[in-house]
């Protein structure tokens, strides 16, 4: 039977997904809208999709008295993703490209210890053990990215882009006399660039994302991240208003103003928020052409 | 060619793995053999590395003070280099902190007798007892009840700082007196007024909250009670007007269920917004964004919140009031909080003497409180206060200590009296110094903890109604095992409580 275009349907779909959008967006606009609005505005009359009173006030109370520490904290984002992706992005293809290799021998067995530890962890505190005594990561600028360069997912994700990379290819290339590390870099790369990508771009957004890292190895200020800066804020906070403050003696701190929250809401999505619709075609195509094997 | 190649990594592989377990355990050797250092101190002291962890934001003149001013004096009165360590709150009493605490870090930072008895169970906390005498500043400005609340087994785990006005927090409703005036009040004496206080501002500014809290079982002692009660726990109360050894398990008595109602009351007359069940942070941030009318009050909220309030209302006042008379207040000690040195610590007399500086004299509490004179802060002919930065330091609240503590300009002389005098007449609670072992009722405390949250917290702010909520919540409380663990903890008390007698 062809298939017939359903207006109907086609419209309901389209109803669906522009609720849905719309639900998503809806916070996004209160932050925006929050932090371009008066504090007593906002604390009077709540939040709104235009704002209350429109001032520039936030930004520049943010930019005034932290100026600083924001710079630095983007810088160090904007480095660790950087660094963090390209290393992490060589190390799960070459895993990969090992993996993939069928006239590999223990592939199988390599594959088996990546998979185990998506199935089990040892939990954080040899985790931080291992980080922090034996490998010393704390307060370094590589323990903001290293114990992240491998996902499993990702790399297994990268194997099946290498699998479905015909084999004759490669049959060919070793004929002509390539080797491992040949193939691997002028005809896998090249090839699975679409994957590439789409890993990169994981990558990255784990890693801008990040705020575990910062909290558990690092206590040097110049080596916070944007996010761990926002996360710190808000913990702070959240904690201050909890009843667990009370414990240890009703704290009077001033956590900082609804409209100082939303503004540092909004300067750590932006980057994100910005970059996102121009590459988010390839997220679509690179989990579409991941998902069939060779 | 590839399988000798495939081999020899292995074997790279593993020989990384064995040279880092093995130069790992010279190193975890080393805090365990722990070399005495003490022997050497006595006499000009060598010089020893200090972390101190504080929980917050680091100011940018914190850190620079860190560097400098803070650096200069503490090697120069205790030959310590000390780095502060900022954590966020969240890590508190447990999170990161545990971590540090389990993997044999040498740090120190202050803590609550909770978390005080559950890591020296775990063997994370250094016994101070040997050092005690570092503490010979320290001992004569902060009160010796304070010192018990963080001994277990005759033994002291942490070292209590400051001494305030501490007795009733939470039991005193804290009015907005700018608005209490506006409605042509003077001031509140019992539960009518505050409520005939909340219809008169409501007309006015029906965008106003009443009360943004979500617990106002202190407050409202007065009204549905002649017990004097005191809370040793969510669960437990003392009666402090009678003097004998028993607990009460407060979600079973008739109180609870007056008291419930009362909040019944005042949820349904919309004193209480509705969203304070669901979103607790927004609660604190109303208040102080200005947008409550009261809030639980304790000795130092009247300055110490206004502060954060005169942010959004310029002309905020703020004044305690309680709504009945004829009871004493029950203080749980003068302390603000107590500092525990961790079990990793290789030098914990150093540390004792760095919580020694921080309530020595005026000039250190200055120093760390308000920073450098002239540049963070002046002083007046009247003594009082005037901070050039808002940058906080060693956090004010953590220091606070009357022989030191200086009050703001802003602050009215009125305010100040009371405060001094906020402690006169109170008593030190039966239970002070009290420190419940709850390892043999670990199970039933979770379990009970699931069902405050769930059943009994909804009840006791109202939410829930009483009669047709409490029979199930009962229930529950009964599976997650109350009857167990109030024998337990009566059990414990009674035998600490005859122990403390004794002598009487």
């Amino acid at each position: 039977m062809p298939i017939t275009e359903n207006k109907g349907l086609l419209v309901f779909f389209y109803v669906i997904i522009a609720l849905f959008s719309a639900v998503c967006l809806i916070p996004f606009i209160l932050a925006v809208s929050g932090s371009l609005s008066t504090e007593s505005r906002i604390a009077a009359e709540g939040y709104s999709f235009w704002p209350r009173g429109f001032t520039l006030e936030t930004y520049q109370f943010l930019f005034g008295s932290k100026a600083k520490e924001i710079i630095q904290a983007y810088s160090v984002s904007v480095i660790v993703t950087v660094l963090g992706t390209v290393s992490a992005v060589l190390v799960t293809t070459a895993y990969a490209y090992v993996i993939s290799v069928k006239s590999f021998r223990y592939r199988n067995v390599l594959s088996f210890f990546a998979y185990f530890t998506m199935l089990f962890s040892g939990g954080t505190l040899p985790w931080f053990l291992l980080s922090t005594k034996y490998y010393h990561l704390s307060d370094t600028l590589a323990g903001l990215f290293v114990p992240y360069l491998l996902s499993v997912f990702l790399m297994f994700l990268m194997t099946n882009y290498f699998r479905s990379i015909p084999h004759e290819i490669v049959e060919s290339a070793q004929i002509d006399g390539a080797g491992h590390m040949r193939i691997f870099i002028s005809i896998m790369l090249p090839l699975g660039r679409v994957g590439l990508v789409t890993i990169s771009l994981f990558y990255a957004l784990q890693f801008w994302n990040d705020f575990f890292l910062p909290l558990m190895l690092v206590s040097d200020q110049g080596l916070y991240t944007i996010q761990f800066l926002m996360y710190n804020m808000m913990a702070n906070i959240q904690f201050l208003a909890s009843g667990n403050a009370a414990q240890i003696g009703g704290i009077p701190v001033a956590p900082p103003l609804e409209t100082a929250k939303m503004a540092m809401t909004c300067l750590t999505v932006l980057p994100i928020a910005i970059l996102y619709p121009f590459l988010q075609r390839f997220f679509v195509k690179g989990i579409v052409v991941g998902s069939v094997k060779g | 060619m590839t399988k000798r190649k495939s081999w020899f990594c292995l074997l790279l592989a593993a020989l990384m793995l064995l040279s880092a377990c093995s130069s790992s355990k010279n190193e975890s050797a080393a805090p365990g053999s722990n070399e005495n250092s003490s022997g050497e101190s006595s006499s000009g002291l060598a010089p020893a590395k200090l972390k101190i962890v504080l929980y917050g934001d680091e100011s940018s003149r914190m850190k620079e003070l860190a560097r400098t001013e803070f650096y200069d004096v503490i090697k120069k009165e205790i030959n310590a280099e000390v780095e502060f360590q900022f954590l966020p709150y969240t890590e508190y009493g447990g999170g990161k902190t545990d971590l540090m605490l389990s993997t044999g870090e040498d740090f120190a930072t202050y803590t609550d007798s909770n978390y005080t008895i559950k890591s020296v169970a775990k063997g994370l906390y250094t016994d101070l007892t040997p050092y005690m005498d570092a503490l010979t500043d320290l001992k004569k400005h902060v009160d010796e009840a304070s010192f018990r609340d963080f001994q277990l087994g005759g033994k002291q785990y942490a070292i209590p700082v400051g001494n305030k006005a501490n007795s009733a927090s939470f039991y005193s409703v804290l009015v907005r007196q700018d608005l209490l005036e506006e409605v042509g009040m003077t001031e509140i004496t019992s539960l009518e007024e505050l409520e005939k206080f909340y219809d008169e501002v409501h007309k006015i500014h029906p965008e106003l909250v009443g009360y943004p809290g979500a617990d106002a079982r202190r407050i409202l002692l007065y009204d549905y009670t002649d017990m004097n009660l005191y809370w040793q726990n969510e669960f437990i109360a003392l009666d402090e007007s009678a003097e004998d050894d028993q607990i009460i398990s407060w979600f079973e008595t008739e109180e609870f269920k007056d008291y419930a109602n009362l909040m019944r009351g005042w949820y349904e007359k919309g004193i209480i917004p509705k969203y304070a069940a669901t979103n607790v942070p927004q609660l604190q941030s109303d208040w102080n964004s200005g947008k409550g009318m009261f809030w639980s009050g304790t000795a130092s909220r009247p300055f110490e919140g206004a502060a954060s309030i005169s942010k959004a209302v310029p002309d905020a006042k703020l004044v305690n009031y309680f709504l009945g008379t004829g009871r004493p207040k029950i203080s749980r000690g003068s302390y603000n909080t107590a500092f525990f040195v961790s079990a990793g610590a290789k030098d914990p007399e150093r540390y004792m003497m760095f919580f020694n500086m921080l309530q020595k004299n005026q000039e250190l509490y200055d120093l760390f409180a308000y920073g450098i004179e002239g540049t963070d802060y002046t002083i007046d002919a009247n003594d009082r206060l005037t901070r050039l930065t808002t940058d906080s330091l060693i956090p004010d609240w953590l220091l606070m200590n009357n022989s030191f503590m200086r009050f703001d300009t802003t602050v009215p002389d009125d305010i100040i009296e009371s405060f001094k005098t906020w402690d006169e007449g109170s008593i030190l609670s039966k239970g002070a110094g009290f420190n419940f072992d709850n390892t043999s009722v670990k199970n039933e405390e979770t379990k009970l903890n699931g069902v405050l949250t769930e059943y009994m917290a909804p009840i006791g702010s109202g939410f829930s109604d009483y009669d047709t909520a409490y029979p199930k919540a009962l229930e529950r409380l009964k599976a997650a095992g109350i009857d167990k663990y109030i024998a337990e903890y009566q059990k414990q008390f009674s035998a600490w409580y005859a122990e403390q007698n004794k002598d009487k």
